[in-house]
């Protein structure tokens, strides 16, 4: 049975207490979470060191500004931490922050992760327009049932992958049937163990597993289900595929949120993309008109190749997109089905290697042998 | 289709086994389609997804890569790298419902050059029956 | 010699648009394609299945059944496009393209930036009364068309369109001084558009195409249209709306200038800003490969995160996003041409087009530049006199300040 330390608190504040304690008892020296910026409901990342401005924390707000992932993975890109930090990311940022290590794209050391079973959050519009605030006591109260609140984002709608792996200390949100009266931490590793350590509260062995988690898991599957075979009809074939994305402005947003997206200089923001002159007069003869800038559905297949066998699902590309392309759905689907044919699963495991950099002698036979 | 549809079809032969293969079928005097295109690269490890996905978007009909069998690599490890990234573009192209026939991985060794016409004329005559790769109508990509 | 010639000289060919302004310059465009004034067509076309608009360059004139050559939205800004176009060399083939003016001062920068080679694209600038703002617009308000049409009748709808269009007042040609050229030109080009479609006629069923240099005028002969409508109306026209949308801009300015007055309130505007660079990726001016502020230079260690953290007690991440806007201010500010593509991109509605129209109005003015009114006219930081903006040197330095006994020995 995984340890558990229980306190009689909403969740919110018992996370915060948690945080809290970890600070001012230095255990650690900072902590990575979301942060309230002003009265309205929007919350930001922020890195924080005192006690003052942890305060303010809101890591269980349903807002997802930027992946924690690609942060975490930015803050420790150079070199690890030298002193211990807590970070506070959901189950899909944490997964995609573990795709970045086995890509040498940041470090674990001395890093307590802390990981919610998730509710999902909200689109970014509802962080521009302010309307977050007043959502949020509906979302606590859907999460809490094991339900899909109102307004989620699609990808958090589909989401099957909401309990947290790799995390050292899970936090019961989403399926907490009680999480508004009391906060329930699991040590999931040594680390954590160790970090909870004389925090306020009681050591226990309570179950993760409820029947609102149970019923939540079903609802998921089945609004994944929906959204595969509806998306999977609307990008069937060449003239499917061109209609879904022919709105796309090329700003590549979608790859530059993207946590998996680490490059610095994006080979499709590089020369290589560029439309050289030679290439017109072909196109324009051949189909008497061509699109400019050129390279729509390459640049979006393309990027699957790089990156889907890594998708976590997060649903950040969508939501930057200023013309509304399913990117997510079109992403996830295509990346799920990677994942099937190669057996992995993204973010299960560290040590488990990316599938696109390594072999085995003995696979796929049919491939090759014709 | 009307008979005088003769697809374009693109070749990425390895230096080593494949494009001698090639070679050698030339030197046979084997029949190999007129319409394909054989560009040279070392090994089929060097053969990036993208260079397969821009040939088929920019129409051609069909997309074939060539390697040494597994095992065989001049440079070891090279065509296992290969094959991992054919089994990834096939279930992109699967799933996203473009022609995952149109592209593929052959096996075809220095002293195979009866195999490298076979399996050029076999995929070029199954191409013929498919047509030209529907892509080619679409402006929008 | 039609450049020399006079605001009050110049004459309009008039084409009929009783089917409406789309439909008349898309069929002025296939004409002219079929006759020879050049061989490809740049227009917006419908692209299929949404409301959106994507650019594309045609040679057979079918393509342009769905074609908007003045769209309700902006895509993918003009000059940006024309750039991707031609950044590494022009193509073999003369094209004609249809730009709103904002697009067409774009390309004027990006021909000083080195970035877009418009020697074989014949310009032809349109009228504009604005776009439907993006998001709203690909989201479906389903009377979103009827607005734009509605805009095209009446050109001072108050509330349909961008607000970087509801202050532009450069939505025209420049007519302010009846006796010099509608379009300052030189042997090199100066200002690249040979037509210009004005909307502003008496007649709604009419448009008029204002030949600005030679090649408009052979573009003109060869679809025999003769330039012989006086351009009195029209002028008139546009001067009453720009002198409204000028008072518009100056009063949106001033009073915007004082919500976002003081830091607080300065970075309050940038509150919700998620630091994607959506902004300065679909920006025209904004051609680097690989941005400063996306580069590895905005890297820190761990260390210096935690630093950065405990010097104020938490660090906003991602980092700087202050830093990213202003820096990519001062990159790029002296050639923002207030087209508003940054504002239609940004996923949280921040108004980063209201904040740096605002700066460029009152930083260009310093180095009596307008960008994108000629390429003749070097960008500012590019070129210096030696002796000038001694209020900003130090008095000792500054010649004009120096006590005579330090000049003498000078």
């Amino acid at each position: 049975m995984p340890k558990s330390l229980k306190t009689n608190t909403d969740v919110s504040q018992g996370v915060r207490d948690f945080l809290k304690h970890l600070l001012e008892s230095g255990k650690v020296k900072g902590v990575l979470a979301l942060k309230k910026m002003d009265g309205s409901g929007a919350a930001s990342y922020a890195f924080m060191t005192s006690a003052k401005e942890l305060a303010e924390a809101e890591p269980l707000a349903p807002l997802m500004p930027a992946n924690a992932g690609k942060i975490l993975s930015e803050l420790t890109l150079k070199e690890a931490f030298g002193e211990p930090v807590a970070a506070f990311l959901r189950p899909c940022e944490l997964r995609a922050f573990t795709e970045l290590l086995k890509r040498l794209q940041g470090s674990r050391e001395n890093v307590l992760l802390i990981s919610p079973t998730c509710g999902g959050v909200f689109p970014l519009k509802f962080l521009a327009d302010g309307s977050a605030k007043e959502k949020v006591p509906a979302y606590q109260q859907a999460a809490r049932k094991g339900k899909n609140a109102e307004g989620l984002r699609a990808a958090c709608r589909a989401c099957t992958d909401f309990i947290p792996c790799q995390a050292d200390i899970t936090v019961a949100f989403a399926g907490g049937a009680d999480s508004d009266s009391s906060c329930r931490l699991f040590l999931e590793t040594p680390r954590g163990e160790e970090f909870a350590r004389g925090a306020p509260g009681t050591f226990g062995e309570e179950k993760l597993e409820t029947r609102e988690l149970a019923g939540l898991r079903e609802e998921r599957a089945a609004q994944k289900a929906a959204l595969f075979q509806d998306i999977g009809k609307a990008i069937q074939g060449p003239s499917a595929l061109a209609r879904t994305f022919s709105a796309c402005l090329g700003c590549h947003g979608c790859s530059h949120v993207c946590p998996i997206c680490h490059c610095l200089l994006c080979v499709f923001d590089s020369k290589m993309h560029d439309s050289q002159p030679e290439g017109f007069d072909s196109e324009l003869e051949r189909k008497g008109g061509t699109r400019i800038p050129a390279g729509t559905l390459f640049f979006h297949i393309g990027r699957m190749t790089h990156m889907a066998v890594s998708c976590v699902q997060c649903g950040m590309c969508s939501d930057v997109c200023p013309v509304d392309i399913p990117v997510t759905e079109v992403f996830s689907l295509v990346g799920d089905s990677l994942q099937k044919v190669l057996e992995y699963v993204p973010g299960r495991d560290v040590e488990e290697p990316v599938p696109s950099g390594t072999y085995k002698e003995d696979e796929f036979a049919q491939v090759g042998e014709q | 289709m009307t008979d005088d549809f003769e697809p374009r079809i693109i070749g990425f032969l390895c230096n080593w086994c494949s494009y001698t293969g090639a070679d050698l079928a030339g030197v046979s005097r084997e029949k190999i389609p007129t319409s394909f295109h054989v560009i040279r690269v070392m090994c089929s490890g060097r053969i990036d997804p993208l260079f397969v996905l821009r040939a088929y978007l920019k129409g051609a009909d069909g997309v074939m890569a060539m390697g040494c069998h597994p095992g065989d690599c001049h440079y070891l490890k090279g065509n296992y790298n290969a094959r991992r990234r054919f089994v990834m573009l096939e279930q992109i192209f699967k799933t996203l419902g473009l022609d995952s026939t149109r592209i593929g991985l052959w096996w075809v060794s220095a002293s195979e050059g009866k195999k490298y016409a076979r399996v050029t004329t076999e995929f070029s005559a199954e191409t013929k029956k498919k047509g030209p790769n529907p892509i080619q109508k679409e402006i929008f990509i | 010699m039609t450049s020399r010639e006079t605001r009050k000289d110049k004459r309009a060919a008039v084409l009929p648009a009783r089917e409406g302004i789309q439909k008349a310059v898309t069929g002025f465009l296939k004409k002219a394609l079929e006759r020879g004034c050049f061989e490809a067509v740049m227009m917006p076309v419908r692209a299929p299945e949404t409301r959106s608009y994507a650019w594309l360059m045609v040679k057979n004139p079918e393509l342009l059944d769905e074609a908007a050559p003045l769209p309700p939205v902006m895509s993918v800004q003009g000059g940006r496009a024309l750039s991707s176009l031609t950044k590494h060399g022009a193509p073999p083939l003369s094209i004609g393209v249809v730009l709103r003016p904002c697009e067409a001062r774009a390309a004027v920068e990006l021909v000083k930036l080195k970035q877009i080679q418009l020697d074989d694209v014949h310009v032809i600038t349109i009228d504009c009364p604005g776009a439907l703002p993006l998001k709203d617009y690909v989201r479906g308000g389903e009377n979103a068309l009827d607005r734009f049409q509605a805009l095209l009748e009446h050109w001072d709808e108050d509330g349909a369109i961008r607000p970087a269009c509801e202050r532009c007042h450069r939505f025209s040609l420049d007519i302010s001084d009846e006796d010099r050229p509608l379009a300052p030109s030189s042997k090199n080009g100066a200002f690249p558009v040979e037509i210009h479609i004005g909307l502003l006629g008496e007649n709604k069923e009419e448009i008029l195409l204002i030949p600005l240099n030679p090649s408009g005028e052979e573009t003109l002969e060869k679809l025999g249209l003769t330039p012989d409508r006086p351009l009195d109306g029209w002028a008139a026209r546009v001067r009453a709306l720009r002198k409204k949308k000028e008072e518009k801009r100056r009063a949106g300015h001033e009073e915007f200038k004082k919500e976002i007055s003081g830091l607080d309130r300065f970075l309050a505007v940038f509150d919700a800003c998620i630091n994607c660079h959506n902004c300065q990726n679909v920006c025209p001016v904004c051609y680097c490969q690989q941005c400063h502020f996306d580069s590895p230079r905005q890297h820190l260690t761990a260390q210096r995160y935690l630093d950065r953290a405990r010097r104020r007690g938490a660090l906003r991440l991602p980092l700087d996003p202050l830093l990213f806007h202003l820096g990519r201010m001062s990159h790029m500010v002296l050639s923002c041409v207030s087209c508003g593509a940054c504002e239609d991109a940004c996923p949280v509605s921040i108004p980063v087009g209201k904040v740096f129209s605002l700066v460029a109005d009152e930083t260009q003015p310093h180095f009596q530049y307008t960008a994108g009114k000629s390429a003749d006219e070097p960008l500012p930081l590019q070129s210096f006199l030696k002796s000038e903006f001694c209020e900003v040197e130090t008095p000792s330095e500054c010649r004009e300040h120096q006590s005579p006994e330090v000049k003498s020995h000078a």
